[in-house]
């Protein structure tokens, strides 16, 4: 249980590839932060610095107010879940789990009891005796994850832990690691690439890219009021539809233009960028799928063509083509839509669409930078 | 009518089929300067050959040239860090504290001070070994290196037994050898002190800024974590350096001197620097003891060397990879029989089964004696190996059967890494067997097995143990009978060294010399080859 | 119907070529073994001892082995024992450090080092032959005393030799390491406790190619221990048997002594082929 504190950490490769610039953030105690971002962002490359893995190249790394730069990752007090599980394949699973505790040489009877108690938490002390080659791959990855808890270490290093796994485990593994993490009530760094995974599992998100953080915050926050473009796109599935439109200002109310349609930006947010004195000009309008709802014909309504429908079960996603071409994503909850309507929606079907100015992102298309942040 | 290889679209179909040598070579020559994909796709398949050939050959120049322009930027960067070492050197001592200035003079003086007590200890022993060690022999050595010793062994007359005794007095040999010893101790403590600076002011730096310094507890550790590398690397180099590198740079320096059987350096004559004399007497066209000139020698034994080692390695190259693709086909069965036949020749020592097959065909054995006195087929035995063309071809199928079987060992797994859907795909499109492996089996082979394709064509021009076991470098050639040692006509540039300083005269310089040109025509192979081919591969990733 | 018959073509067409690569195996396994049977038909036969133009002997008998055991011969097959003992043991010690180090340690001087050892393996090893015995010879350890000699030289040099291993030893993921690292182990042991007893074959296959490598060794073992019948291996020794004076007395000594030699080779080859194999294929993948 431990604080981690990252001061302008930076990591360059042969002289002159820089995998991560100046990186600064403070992790609290038993806090749950997850590094996302595409891949080749940074975030392993982080997270390897923290393990010890990694030399860092500049700026200072803390665990528990002790800079531990130096120190071999066994004396840093961390433990760590990898990608591919690192099970040793010679060792059945109890001597896995008990690796650590061997190396430290613990008594036998003490490691026997940690070991068992993990692996009744996990759920796999049926297979103790045998060979990860003998297991499932979530079976693997308890046993790794058994391997990292007998540690009791302060910090819980998690690298891409469940990109290994099929969809349907990879969600009934998701949740055991917050019912683990629970149980553990121990500070949590955890890698994916996967903005699902770090919305539902995280206290607060790091997003990166290409070696830079774009945002950190609350998923909350970083769904709300995304900082950037980056973030915005990034986070939410499907992602948030982007225009390229205008933003007028008149008599003190803004309104944006997508599409010929007009449509008055919110009183808060408008007040927002009459405070900045935005002015008006060209915007990048960030709408959310969800956000989006089909219409009738009227002054906000955005006449457009069905192309693709993609039914999901309890939502229909409905990629549709603007008149000028733009190609957006609607999400639609199936128990708003009527039988009638929904055979309606075919490839072809002309269709309006509307939304409302509280539900608009808005960004400035050369800095890419949120007006309203 | 689709546009194929004519730039001319009306008229493709007349040029596909009638293209004039001219518009042939044309077309090639146009891309050669100047690559551009649409047209070398447009190129017939003979034109695309034909192109990647020259593609090749044009390559070569800009390969060496591109190697030596590295090298001019490797040597600027080393002066460039060189420069920087002294600066280093220069205001590690003027801003250093007195314990860093004394570790000047005094190794291992500031660890000592500092509580790094073995590190310092290490240190000084070294450098007082280093002292010791050049007071009583290392500067002797050194001094006598440019003369490589002044008298030789004289005769000393003992008067009361009226006898002659022989003093040995300086020994060439000794002389190069320690001198080389010393020169790389002093290499090696020049880089010692050196680092001794560096710790001494990394050192003080760390203690100002209020850390804590490594003991010697940490020192130890770290050798089996952090620093286990070197510990690991400690007992394999310095078994490389003392057994390989040492030696390596003596013999090239031999190359520079008259050491043979007539100067041994201490017990008849001394020898001495001679220049590039040797490399005069390789290269020059004067005629050796009444026989052809070394050159020509050097030039014939080259040039077998190099066909051999061409035909051997693709021989049992290609041959090799058919036996295991017969082994291979599906519906073949006892399939592991036929790999233990085959792999249970590997096992067996090849001097037996070379010397034996050797007896075989020679003049009187097994076969000439069934084939003349049991069958009567023949009235004069064969002349496997008093013929050079003879010797030559029987050399290379012996080749065959030595190398056959560990070539279907390494095709084996690697055609049984080819995944399978890719000759699938190419069924369902149509390739017959023959296109099949044009397509797929031999460019994946050809692409995995490249680098052992590179080491196995310079084994195979070191290839010591075939022909000298097999032939002895037999049948003699006459003309070259003025060169050291006796050329035969299957003697590889190796075998002819081994002749060199095992003959009468035991010419080691000239041994050392050949040795060079091994190296030269080796590493020249290397360099053109992992320099040219990967940017004829790049092109052929367009295809 | 037709679509049938063509079935049928392809059936026919596949049993002949089946047959035809029987007949061609068949004839390559003969060509390649009937050397080594006639070097055992030969060792049993009595009646000269010198080269004849038939295979089976007229009159066989133990006469060669016997001339065997009376001669040299058991004096040189120690001295090979030994040293290739002693290179499978030290040779597979140094290998394996050498290609372990390459493998999973980054340090500055990896890369240069690299390609120092490749430009240095492009030097003919036989040049070095002369110093290295003039050496040998000033510390005694050539003509009677090369069985030393020559285990110090085989080992000495033995790390250039590392590119098979380094590439057994990068197929083992390197996570294995670090996540050994994390769990508290040094360098030292993630080497023996996790990463050598996954190197299992690749350690065998060291241990037997140094084993097998001594029993052929000629032109070195000959240099050093030149004239010194003592200090002969099977290689040398069984070699003077065959020059012009002495073939006609020893030939069937010869392939006797043949048999003794790669009797144990091949048995021991046979058992652990599957890591030969492996290795094999894995170094020329690697390169």
């Amino acid at each position: 249980m431990a604080s981690v504190k990252l001061t302008n950490v930076k990591k360059v490769y042969d002289k002159n590839v820089v995998a991560v610039h100046d990186f600064n953030l403070e992790i609290k105690d038993k806090e749950f932060v997850v590094f996302v971002g595409p891949s080749g962002c940074g975030k392993s490359t982080t997270l390897r610095m923290i393990a010890g893995l990694e030399e860092i190249s500049e700026g200072t790394v803390e665990i528990d107010g002790e800079v531990v730069n130096d120190l071999q990752p066994k004396d840093r007090g961390i433990a760590m879940v990898f990608q591919n599980y690192a099970l040793y394949p010679h060792m059945s699973v109890y001597d896995n789990i008990a690796f650590s505790l061997r190396l430290k040489k613990v008594p036998e009877d003490v490691i026997y009891d940690k070991v068992t108690k993990a692996a009744e938490t996990l759920g796999i002390t049926e297979y103790l005796m045998r060979k990860p080659r003998a297991l499932s791959g979530g079976q693997r990855q308890r046993v790794a994850i058994g391997r990292a808890m007998v540690r009791d270490s302060k910090v819980f290093l998690m690298d891409e832990p469940l990109s290994n796994l099929d969809a349907k485990l990879r969600n009934q593994m998701r949740a055991e690691i917050i019912l683990l993490r629970q149980k553990l009530d121990t500070t949590f760094i955890y890698v994916t690439h996967d903005q699902t995974e770090a919305m539902t599992l995280a206290d607060r998100i790091v997003i990166m890219k290409d070696g830079f953080i774009m945002q950190v915050g609350s998923p909350d926050e970083v769904f709300d009021m995304p900082d950037n473009l980056f973030v915005a796109e990034f986070i939410g599935a499907p992602k948030m539809n982007i225009v390229k439109t205008g933003l007028v200002c008149e008599n003190g109310k803004y309104y944006v233009t997508p599409f010929g349609a007009k449509i008055a930006v919110d009183g808060d947010k408008g007040e927002m960028l009459a405070e900045r004195g935005v002015k008006g000009g060209e915007v990048l309008l960030g709408v959310r799928p969800e956000h989006i709802d089909l219409a009738k014909a009227g002054e906000d309504a955005i006449p457009c063509t069905l192309v693709v429908d993609e039914m999901m079960g309890s939502e229909l996603h409905l990629h549709v083509d603007t008149e000028d071409g733009t190609r957006m994503i609607v999400r639609v909850p199936t128990i708003d839509i009527s039988k009638e309507e929904r055979k309606a929606l075919v490839a072809g079907a002309k269709l309006y669409i509307t939304f409302g100015g509280k539900a608009m992102h808005l960004f400035d298309p050369e800095t890419e930078k949120n007006l309203l942040a | 009518m689709k546009r194929q290889n004519g730039t001319d679209p009306g008229n493709s179909s007349v040029r596909r089929k009638h293209k004039s040598p001219q518009v042939f070579f044309k077309e090639i020559g146009e891309i050669l300067g100047e690559y551009s994909d649409g047209r070398y796709l447009r190129l017939s398949k003979l034109q695309k050959l034909i192109y990647k050939i020259l593609a090749f050959f044009r390559a070569i120049p800009f390969a060496i040239a591109g190697f030596f322009k590295n090298i001019g930027k490797n040597i600027k960067n080393a002066a460039i860090s060189l420069v920087n070492e002294f600066k280093d050197i220069g205001s590690t001592f003027a801003h250093g504290d007195w314990k860093t200035r004394v570790s000047y003079f005094v190794m291992g003086f500031g660890n000592i001070t500092r509580g790094q007590i073995l590190r310092g200890l290490l240190f000084l022993l070294f450098e007082i070994v280093f002292i010791v060690y050049m007071i009583v022999a290392g500067g002797h050595w050194l001094s006598l290196l440019p003369s490589l010793g002044k008298q030789g062994p004289t005769q000393s007359y003992d008067p009361v037994l009226d006898t002659y005794t022989t003093v040995y007095n300086d020994n060439s040999f000794k002389i190069l050898l320690y001198g080389v010893l010393t020169i790389f101790f002093i290499i090696a403590f020049i880089y010692t002190w050196r680092l001794n600076v560096k710790q001494n002011k990394l050192a003080e730096q760390y203690l100002k800024s209020g850390k804590k310094l490594k003991g010697d507890k940490d020192d130890l550790r770290s050798m089996v974590d952090e620093q286990f590398y070197k510990t690991l690397l400690a007992l394999p180099l310095t078994g490389i350096l003392v057994f390989t590198v040492m030696p390596i740079v003596f013999m090239i320096l031999v190359a520079f001197t008259n050491y043979d059987g007539a100067h041994n350096g201490f017990s008849n004559n001394l020898f001495s620097w001679v220049g590039l004399d040797n490399f005069n007497t390789l290269f020059s066209w004067q005629s050796a003891g009444g026989g052809q000139s070394y050159s020509a020698t050097f030039g014939e034994i080259l040039a077998w060397t190099l066909i051999w080692a061409f035909l051997a390695t693709f021989t049992n190259y290609f041959l090799g990879m058919f036996v295991a693709m017969m082994i291979n086909k599906k519906g073949i069965g006892l399939k592991k029989m036929w790999r233990t036949i085959l792999v249970m020749t590997v096992a067996i020592p090849q001097f037996i089964s070379l010397l034996y097959v050797s007896k075989m065909f020679a003049r009187n054995g097994l076969i000439n004696l069934t084939l003349k006195d049991t069958l009567g087929w023949i009235s004069q035995p064969l002349p496997f190996w008093e013929d050079a063309t003879w010797a030559r071809v029987t050399v290379i199928l012996v080749n065959i059967w030595i190398g056959i079987p560990y070539l279907m060992l390494i095709t084996t797994g690697i055609l049984m890494n080819i995944p399978a859907d890719l000759y699938e795909s190419a069924r369902i499109d149509g390739a017959n067997a023959w296109q099949q492996y044009t397509k797929i089996t031999l460019p994946y082979m050809l692409f995995i097995t490249g680098p052992y394709l590179l080491t196995s064509f310079t084994g195979n021009m070191n290839n010591f143990n075939v022909i000298y076991l097999l032939t002895g470098g037999a049948p003699t050639n006459p003309a070259a009978s003025g060169a050291a040692g006796s050329v035969g006509y299957t003697d590889l540039l190796i075998t002819w060294l081994f002749k060199i300083t095992t003959g009468a005269e035991s010419q080691y310089y000239l041994a050392s010399v050949v040795g060079i040109m091994v190296f030269v025509v080796v590493a020249l192979i290397s360099l053109i080859v992992y320099n040219v081919l990967p940017s004829i591969k790049n092109e052929e990733d367009y295809q | 119907m037709s679509n049938n018959k063509h079935h049928m073509g392809m059936k026919t067409l596949n049993r002949l070529s089946n047959s035809a690569i029987y007949t061609l195996l068949v004839i390559i396994s003969v060509v390649w073994l009937i050397p080594f049977v006639f070097i055992v038909l030969q060792s049993f036969r009595v009646e000269s001892t010198y080269q004849v133009g038939y295979v089976v002997p007229h009159q066989w008998g133990f006469q060669n082995y016997i001339n065997l055991w009376n001669s040299d011969f058991k004096r040189w097959y120690l001295n090979t024992f030994i040293i290739a003992l002693a290179a499978a043991v030290l040779q597979t010690i140094i290998v394996l450090c050498m290609s372990y180090t390459l493998s999973r340690f980054r340090f500055k001087l990896r890369g240069p080092l690299m390609r120092f050892m490749l430009i240095l393996g492009m030097f003919p090893g036989m040049l070095t032959m002369i110093i290295l015995y003039r050496v040998l010879s000033d510390l005694g350890l050539t003509q009677a005393n090369a069985v030393p000699g020559l285990i110090l030289v085989s080992v000495a040099s033995s790390g250039m030799g590392y590119y098979v291993s380094k590439g057994f030893f990068d197929t083992i993921p390197k996570s294995l390491d670090e996540a050994a690292r994390v769990d508290g182990a040094t360098r030292l042991q993630v080497l023996y406790k996790i990463i050598l007893p996954l190197a299992k074959p690749i350690v065998i296959y060291t241990i037997l190619t140094a084993f097998m490598g001594p029993w052929g060794d000629y032109v070195f073992a000959r240099y050093v221990a030149f004239g010194t019948s003592a200090g002969y291996n099977v290689a040398v020794g069984m070699y003077s048997w065959l020059t012009n004076d002495q073939i006609n007395n020893m030939y069937t000594t010869f392939c006797a002594g043949g048999v003794i030699v790669a009797l144990p080779v091949t048995i021991l080859f046979l058992c652990l082929q599957k890591y030969y194999v492996e290795g094999v294929t894995g170094g020329a993948v690697k390169g």
